[in-house]
């Protein structure tokens, strides 16, 4: 019983403890940094390979790609407005995830909330203030959000129903009621998408098209890096996801932890949705689905070790391979399905590169 | 030759082992030596580095420094699986076993046998079972590690061990959830192995046990080699002393504080359900007065775990009530409890009253933070709890005392110290404790058992569940024996004999019993009764 050492742990299965790595935050450290930039490395390996079976240039792609990412201010605006996506997306699943709690659901809280922000955007009195009109739309989008993630919270802390399944399901049917508005509650007649809202985010930074999306997702990583590690709630919600056990016997409630995460995790999904509609897009398009912002949450808020503040990072990498990738259909003609194979690419190396331990105490820490 | 396999133990030689955890030192230039066919206690607090020590011998950890000699020859053992390959063997003190699998699986498994697909479960089991008879071991190949009893889980990992060809055994504080007939058929069990050869390495802080099984000792403080002594030139007071640096005050109970004064926590006809188990808990009565220490014990199993997570208020009552002043606390949550006064000291201290992950201030802050201190308006107050855990961690002696650290970081003792400052520093009128020196050295046992008196002495109703006799006799004021979820003795301390207890324990039912005989003898009976 020393010290830091492995067998005075209870045992675990090697699965539960690489599962266990995988999602507790332990701090990013260099060596997890190092990490990611190896899995970077292997993925455009791999896909310089697979461009060679395509007949296509590397060096082109490689340059098409960073270049539309990052290669001057508007492109780099593109890629920070889906970044703010994203970051509300990653917190959407980090909060649940903490309290071990798998909220995969986030894309259809999203979608839910981009939903509510068409309705209220369409029928709110016209001659209100810019700000007021704005406050009021991301706060029903984030409460929408909520309700959204509720469901599956509330189930599971009454019947114990397993939440990857509910909150996965919710998010068919948040897709179903998306593709309804698009068709027939607001649609815009001659382009598949709804009616354009009448208000919009103003721009912030003048030649590209960022808008107060960006400031509002970062207030959120800030507001979400508070309640995890300056409020009572984030002390209850950590001890939860690290023990259950011990965190009931001293008086928490782990069916409390389960409603108010999946909650909040809803109202960051929401605050995305109307992030996309009042500050990039002002309608939804037939495509949304395609974006998979939802899900890419999962993959930024695993990379970001669930760690609130590095959630901005990780989203900005997602979001420059996404933008990225659209770019290199414009240069080169590769279909952007070529894109999304070198991000699933990606979000599969970093899990390999992950997953490897190479002694038995790492592992069983 | 009565086995088809060796059972030659190993002559082994550790010389100059070092190993440190970052700042901790675990192990300083020791030595250890095993000789073919003794039995060797390696004697320690908690923290002393007993564990590391075994831990590098297995393989699992690789000291900084120092070497390994089996049989004469240097070994450099990288992995439990090279250890093996030598012939050493360790049974933890947390148990490998994949509870849903069967004996026969657990003892196969990542053997050749697991994986030779010609090889049907039934043959599998057949090879367990006659390796089983031969060794003598009682194991039924064909039952689920989950519903096997403590005791004969640990019997599955010492035979699995020896299915695998070790000669060498290390035990990891064997005896630690057992009760006293079962440590009896343990050490008979080891004494035989050793008979026939082979080595056995017994880590253990407990001195009686020293006396009754070692053939030699080795002990380590800090970390530290102390004497290596031959049985026969020591005795338990010799022992104690080398141990702990200094000499051991036995504390007893003087008087008794509670006479004449109502009692304030009332257990009436409690019955608890856990699972499909059919030993939890069928309808306890029992009242504690303020001043009193009441003890339980019982064999494990037998509902005494069910009746601590009831009263903690994390296991749902069937029916019956629990009353603190009179009033009906039986629905009450963990957190309500607390803010009456209940205070709990959970039996597994690492699954339920600690979180591992989080820092020795968090842990001690974990119930406090709940009920709502230490935060305002929701906001924690870290400043706050950094401050009360440097003054729990002064006034409780844990050690090292830094705030920061992993309680993972801690030993077992200065673990179960966390748990103890949390809920004895808070305003309770009732304790419950649940073998609160369990894998705890001399020195923390003392402190805890001091603890427990001073509660006493403020006239507070302590409920002590606890598994070691000697501690019941020396602290509780009136022993309550459970047998099957039933109350199978109870009498004043000064009433109480060792035999009825122990009589008890193995289920003949004494004074003041509530289990009838037949309900003792037929586990069915007691089951439908409820």
């Amino acid at each position: 019983m020393t010290a830091g050492q492995p067998a005075a742990l209870p045992p675990r299965s090697r699965l539960e403890e690489r599962l266990r790595s995988l999602t507790l935050p332990r701090g990013i450290t260099l060596w997890s940094i190092l990490r990611v930039l190896a899995a970077a490395a292997a993925t455009l390996l791999i896909f310089a390979i697979l461009l060679q079976l395509l007949g296509s240039d590397f060096g082109t792609a490689f340059n098409a790609v960073t270049d539309s990412a990052f290669g001057n201010s508007f492109n780099f605006g593109q890629t920070l407005m889906m970044a703010s996506i994203l970051m509300c997306t990653g917190l959407a699943a980090a909060i649940p995830f903490r309290a071990q709690l798998w909220n995969v659901g986030g894309e259809g809280q999203m979608w839910f909330g981009a939903f509510v922000t068409i309705g209220i955007a369409l029928n709110l009195p016209k001659g209100w203030p810019t700000a007021l009109t704005i406050a009021v739309i991301v706060i029903g989008a984030m409460v929408a959000g909520a309700v959204w993630g509720l469901i599956p919270g509330i189930m599971k802390a009454t019947v114990n129903a397993n939440e990857v399944i509910t909150s996965l399901m919710m998010t068919f049917i948040a897709i179903e009621l998306g593709t309804w508005a698009i068709d027939g509650i607001w649609p815009q007649g001659a382009s598949n998408e709804t009616e354009s809202v009448p208000v919009l985010m103003p721009n912030i930074w003048e030649g590209t098209l960022v808008t107060w999306g960006l400031p509002l997702a970062v207030i959120a990583v800030v507001v979400g890096w508070a309640i995890m590690n300056r409020t009572k709630l984030g002390f209850e919600i950590k001890a939860v996801g690290l023990n259950n056990r011990a965190a009931e016997m001293n008086g928490m409630s782990t069916a409390k932890v389960a409603i108010v995460t999946f909650a909040l995790g809803g109202a960051f999904a929401g605050l995305a949705g109307s992030i996309f509609i009042l500050g990039i897009n002002s309608a939804l398009p037939a495509g949304f689905q395609l974006n998979n912002f939802g899900y890419l949450g999962i993959a930024v808020a695993l990379v970001a070790r669930l760690n609130p503040v590095w959630i901005i990072p990780s989203a900005i990498l997602f979001a420059g391979l996404r933008v990225g990738s659209d770019g290199l259909q414009a240069s080169t003609g590769l279909s952007t399905t070529v894109g999304q194979i070198l991000i699933g690419l990606f979000v599969i190396l970093l899990l390999a590169f992950r997953l490897i331990r190479f002694s038995y105490p790492e592992a069983a820490r | 030759m009565r086995y088809t396999w060796s059972c030659m133990g190993h002559q082994i030689a550790m010389r100059g082992i070092s190993k440190a955890y970052g700042s901790t030192v675990a192990n300083q230039d020791v030595s250890f030596d095993l000789a073919p066919g003794e039995i060797h206690a390696l004697l320690g607090e908690n923290g002393a580095g007993k564990t590391t020590l075994m831990n590098i011998l297995f393989g699992m950890v690789r000291a900084d420094a120092g070497e390994i000699h089996i049989d004469g020859q240097k070994v450099d053992l990288d992995g439990p699986q090279d250890a093996l390959d030598q012939g050493i063997g360790m049974v933890h003190q947390h148990f490998m076993l994949v509870q849903g699998f069967t004996v026969a699986e657990n003892v196969v498994l990542g053997t050749e046998a697991a994986w030779n697909l010609r090889l049907s479960h039934k043959e599998v089991e057949n090879r367990v079972a006659e390796s089983a008879r031969r060794l003598r071991f009682e194991i039924d190949p064909h039952r689920r590690v989950s519903d096997l009893p403590i005791d004969t889980q640990q019997r599955v990992e010492i035979f699995k061990l020896l299915y695998r060809g070790a000669d060498v055994l290390i035990l990891d504080e064997p005896t630690s959830s057992l009760g006293p007939a079962q440590v009896d058929d343990l050490f008979a069990t080891l004494k035989a192995l050793r008979d026939d050869g082979r080595s056995i390495v017994v880590v253990t802080h407990k001195l009686n046990e020293v006396m009754e099984i070692a053939d030699r000792v080795t002990m380590l403080r800090n970390g530290k080699n102390v004497a290596t002594a031959e049985k026969g030139s020591y005795d338990e007071q010799a022992l104690a002393r080398m141990m702990t640096g200094s000499e051991v005050h036995e504390v007893t109970v003087t008087g008794t504080e509670s006479s004449g004064r109502e009692s304030i926590y009332r257990v009436q006809d409690l019955v608890v359900h856990r699972g499909e188990r059919l030993h939890a808990v069928h309808g306890v009565s029992f009242d504690v007065r303020p001043g009193e220490i009441v003890g339980i014990s019982g064999v494990e199993g037998n509902g005494q775990r069910e009746l601590v997570d009831a009263l903690a208020g994390v296991a749902e009552v069937e029916s019956g009530t629990v009353a603190l002043d009179g009033q009906d606390i039986t629905a009450a949550s963990a957190l309500d409890l607390r803010r009456r006064g209940v205070s709990a000291i959970p039996e597994d201290r690492q699954s339920w009253g600690l979180v591992l992950d989080m820092s020795v201030a968090d842990n001690l802050a974990l119930s406090d933070v709940p009920a709502g201190r230490f935060s305002r308006r929701g906001f924690l107050r870290p400043k706050a709890v950094k401050r009360s855990a440097r003054r729990l961690l002064e006034e409780y002696d844990v050690r090292p005392a830094d705030a920061g650290l992993l309680v993972l970081a801690l030993s077992g003792g200065n673990q179960q110290k966390v748990v103890i400052a949390r809920e004895m520093s808070r305003e309770h009128r009732v304790l419950i404790a649940a073998n609160p020196t369990q894998g705890v050295d001399v020195g923390a046992t003392e402190y805890v058992h001091q603890r427990l008196l001073e509660d006493r002495s403020e006239g507070k109703a302590v409920v002590l569940v606890s598994i070691d006799l000697d501690e019941l006799l020396k602290l509780a004021d009136r022993i309550i024996v459970l047998f099957r979820g039933k109350i199978a003795y109870q009498a004043a301390r000064n009433e109480c004999t060792v035999d009825d207890i122990a009589l008890a324990m193995a289920g003949t039912p004494g004074r003041g019993a509530e289990i009838t005989e037949e309900e003792a003898a037929e586990p069915a009976a007691a089951a439908e009764a409820t």
